[in-house]
């Protein structure tokens, strides 16, 4: 839930990259650390990672961007473990979660881990009370320029095939593609959920 | 999760007061208040040494574990958690269901005597985030006033 505080006109909202091991949710992180060039403040990239590259508990990128005219917007990007054996961790990382990029392999083989990835996203939201139908997210079809991946709309019958639609993304985190636009659409999904749910606020 | 509440002018300058007290009675060098997903909500004391944003974050994930591995253990509750440095050394205590206060000192001073006396600020901390989550929520800031800017490009790659 983003923290509003009024008396230092600071808004603060939290975006969790979730999906399958080695789909790419470090490296969206770190192509936006490396590349954002119009935030406010960007702060250090920090990872708890194994011996071997591997995301362990989380990855971490404050930024200080503009978004709202007067408010300072703090965005606290998150990644999470993929590897199923760190499914508590995942968990505590979904904490206070405003907004998720659901990061999914293309490759026709990691279709049954997209998919439990997915599934496994919703068990952990709804441990904590939380329903992914009332959190914006979208889809960010990953590592696109592989020669084995599966057609956008098989991803899409697999992974958005709901009542409500969700924004998706084709992408190649490796080279920057993709990257931005994901979250620029999160943010602007997250922000104008949180202004409508404002204005139905009585007064 | 109802998440923690908004803060306006009051709140914050109480939460300051607090922390204020604890570093002057306690000695130590730093406090901070944040919330549990890992955002800092307040921070007093010699922190332009620290990397608040990035402490609050990893000491949120610290303690979340921690308290998980408790639970594996049958604990029911979990108070603090103490990191013991060579020189400086921290304390995270729980304040309430969304907030953590973290205490950095130097690491002579005792962490009983630390701890004591960040319980005293944990309460008015606790007492006040209390009466913020019963004031009524949106009554004092329009959200539909907030002049948001073009969103779809808060982001952008640098040429």
């Amino acid at each position: 839930m983003a923290i509003i505080n009024q008396a230092n006109k600071e808004l603060q909202v939290k975006i969790v990259y979730y999906g399958p091991g080695k789909g790419g949710k470090t490296t969206n992180l770190e192509q936006v650390h490396s590349h954002v060039g119009n935030v406010q403040e960007k702060g250090k990239l920090v990872s708890l990672a194994t011996s071997s590259d591997r995301t362990l508990f989380f990855d971490f990128l404050p930024i200080e961007a503009m978004a709202i005219k007067g408010f300072k917007t703090k965005f606290q990007l998150y990644t999470v473990p993929g590897q199923v054996i760190y499914n508590m961790t995942r968990q505590l990382v979904l904490r206070g979660v405003d907004g998720i990029i659901f990061v999914a392999d293309s490759q026709y083989e990691k279709m049954a881990e997209n998919v439990e990835s997915f599934q496994n996203l919703e068990d952990n939201l709804k441990t904590l009370k939380l329903d992914l139908a009332a959190i914006p997210y979208v889809l960010q079809y990953n590592k696109r320029d592989l020669p084995n991946v599966a057609p956008v709309e098989y991803l899409e019958f697999l992974l958005n095939n709901r009542e409500v639609q969700v924004p998706s993304f084709t992408s190649v985190a490796s080279q920057c593609e993709g990257v931005f636009e994901s979250l620029n659409m999160i943010t602007r999904m997250l922000l104008n959920k949180f202004i409508n749910e404002g204005a139905r606020k009585p007064a | 999760m109802p998440g923690l509440p908004q803060l306006i002018e009051e709140d914050v300058q109480t939460l300051d007061a607090a922390l204020d007290e604890l570093l002057r009675r306690s000695e130590a060098s730093a406090a901070l208040v944040i919330d549990k997903g890992g955002p800092l909500i307040s921070q007093r004391g010699a922190v332009e040494k620290l990397d608040a944003t990035t402490v609050s974050a990893l000491a949120a994930g610290a303690f979340s574990a921690t308290q998980m591995m408790a639970e594996h253990l049958g604990e029911t509750s979990l108070a603090h958690i103490y990191q013991q440095g060579e020189h400086s050394s921290l304390l995270i205590s729980n304040v309430d269901e969304n907030l953590l206060l973290i205490v950095v000192f130097p690491a002579e001073l005792s962490v009983g005597a630390v701890k004591y006396y960040a319980g005293d600020a944990v309460r008015r901390i606790a007492a006040q985030l209390d009466k913020a989550a019963r004031r009524e929520p949106g009554t004092n800031l329009d959200l539909v006033s907030m002049n948001m800017l073009d969103v779809s490009g808060v982001f952008r790659k640098a040429e």
